[in-house]
């Protein structure tokens, strides 16, 4: 479990991310026409028999999305989704191609942003050991 | 994936002791995943170096920032803003992430946080094994899926040197087990023995330079005829 940060300098700091960035994510938000060209470039998405919620546009709008309606102010267990939807579902690859140029892998890496200044971020000795071999 | 460690803090402390506003910059790639240089790791590394700076009888502002993978120049613009405000960076990503923070960042030292030491493997948390040194000549489909430059004592492509001892371990060290008899044991049990009967040419490492790689189908993008 990661330690969560409430103080009003963490605060600070989301909107700090969310101002520099402000301009990117309204225009994204707004370009996306929900076609689900994005999903057939994204191999997350393609191996995991298609789980909607692997497309790439689900994963933006319901992170970045989310957290920049909400001004960064959502619940933990909010944020606890939103860390499994950018870390376990996307790996940053850079391989999603959307036709109207959004570049989704940096607004993931701008939800990432948040969530660690929110202390939910991935820590690679929280999942069980793989089996010996 | 690369596996990196942390240098010694004393190190650290020694390249930074000159600068009164410090940015440690964590990778959220390789470099997370190994536990040396992520999120968790790089806050550490502020606590530390923070306590040897007051040690010492003096102070600095430290910082955080993870930027998801140093490698990539899509990523490292998003310290552009903040880097100003620092006199110098401590990056936690893989000697190759230094590198483009510091040629991206001109007029910034950046200092390594870790020394980088192989692509490896994990065995478990926080247990890894060196497995491919990055020849450029990949062996592996003859020697059964061992790396003879890895895992051979010697780096030899035509073993085994005639050092194995008869347990199977290598000459230098009765704990180090000699890849060859593995390779000659697996292609055995493959019935692919005759892979390793060929000799195989020597490897050719005079080209020391610093690669570069363009995947089939780019070469029009950055080749000019
Ligand atoms: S960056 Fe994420 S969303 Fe895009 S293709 Fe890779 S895994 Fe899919
Ligand atoms: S900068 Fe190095 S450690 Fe970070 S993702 Fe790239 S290769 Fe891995
Ligand atoms: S032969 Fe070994 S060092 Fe060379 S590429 Fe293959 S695994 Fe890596």
């Amino acid at each position: 479990m990661n330690s969560i940060n409430t103080d009003t300098a963490a605060m600070n700091r989301i909107a700090d991310i969310l101002d520099k960035k402000r301009d990117m994510i309204k225009l994204s938000l707004s370009a996306c026409v929900h076609c689900s060209i994005c999903s057939e470039s994204c191999f997350k998405f393609n191996s995991n028999k298609k789980d909607p919620t692997y497309t790439p546009a689900y994963k933006v709008i319901n992170s970045i999305g989310r957290i920049y309606k909400k001004k960064g102010k959502l619940s933990d267990s909010e944020y606890d989704k939103i860390k499994i939807l950018i870390w376990d579902k996307c790996v940053l690859c850079m391989r999603c191609y959307c036709p109207l140029g959004i570049s989704i892998p940096s607004l993931i890496a701008c939800a990432r942003s948040v969530c660690r200044e929110k202390g939910f971020y991935r820590t690679y000795d929280e999942t069980a050991d793989g089996p010996e071999i | 994936m690369i596996k990196a460690k942390r240098k010694p803090l004393e190190e650290l402390f020694d390249l930074t002791k000159g600068f009164q506003r410090i940015l440690c910059v964590g990778c959220g790639g390789c470099t997370s995943v190994c536990l040396a240089g992520g999120q968790r790791e790089t806050q550490m590394l502020k606590t530390d170096l923070s306590q040897l700076f007051r040690e010492n009888g003096k102070s600095a502002h430290i910082s955080v920032f993870v930027i998801e993978r140093q490698c990539s120049p899509e990523y490292i613009s998003d310290i552009e803003d903040m880097i100003k405000d620092y006199g110098c960076v401590i990056s936690a990503a893989c000697g190759a992430g230094v590198q483009l923070l510091a040629e991206r960042y001109r007029s910034k030292p950046v200092f390594p946080a870790l020394n980088t030491m192989f692509v490896g493997l994990d065995r478990s948390t926080g247990l890894y094994q060196e497995r491919c040194r990055t020849c450029g000549d990949c062996q592996l489909g003859y020697t059964g899926g061992i790396c003879p430059v890895t895992c051979c004592s010697k780096s030899l492509f035509n073993g085994p040197c005639g050092g194995t001892n008869i347990n199977g371990s290598c000459e230098v060290s009765r704990e180090t087990p000699c890849a060859w008899n593995e390779i000659y044991e697996r292609l055995k049990m493959q019935n692919r023995v005759e892979n390793i009967l060929s000799i195989h040419p020597p490897m050719d490492w005079t080209d020391k330079g610093p690669g570069t790689l363009i995947q089939s189908g780019y070469e029009s993008r950055y080749i000019k005829k």
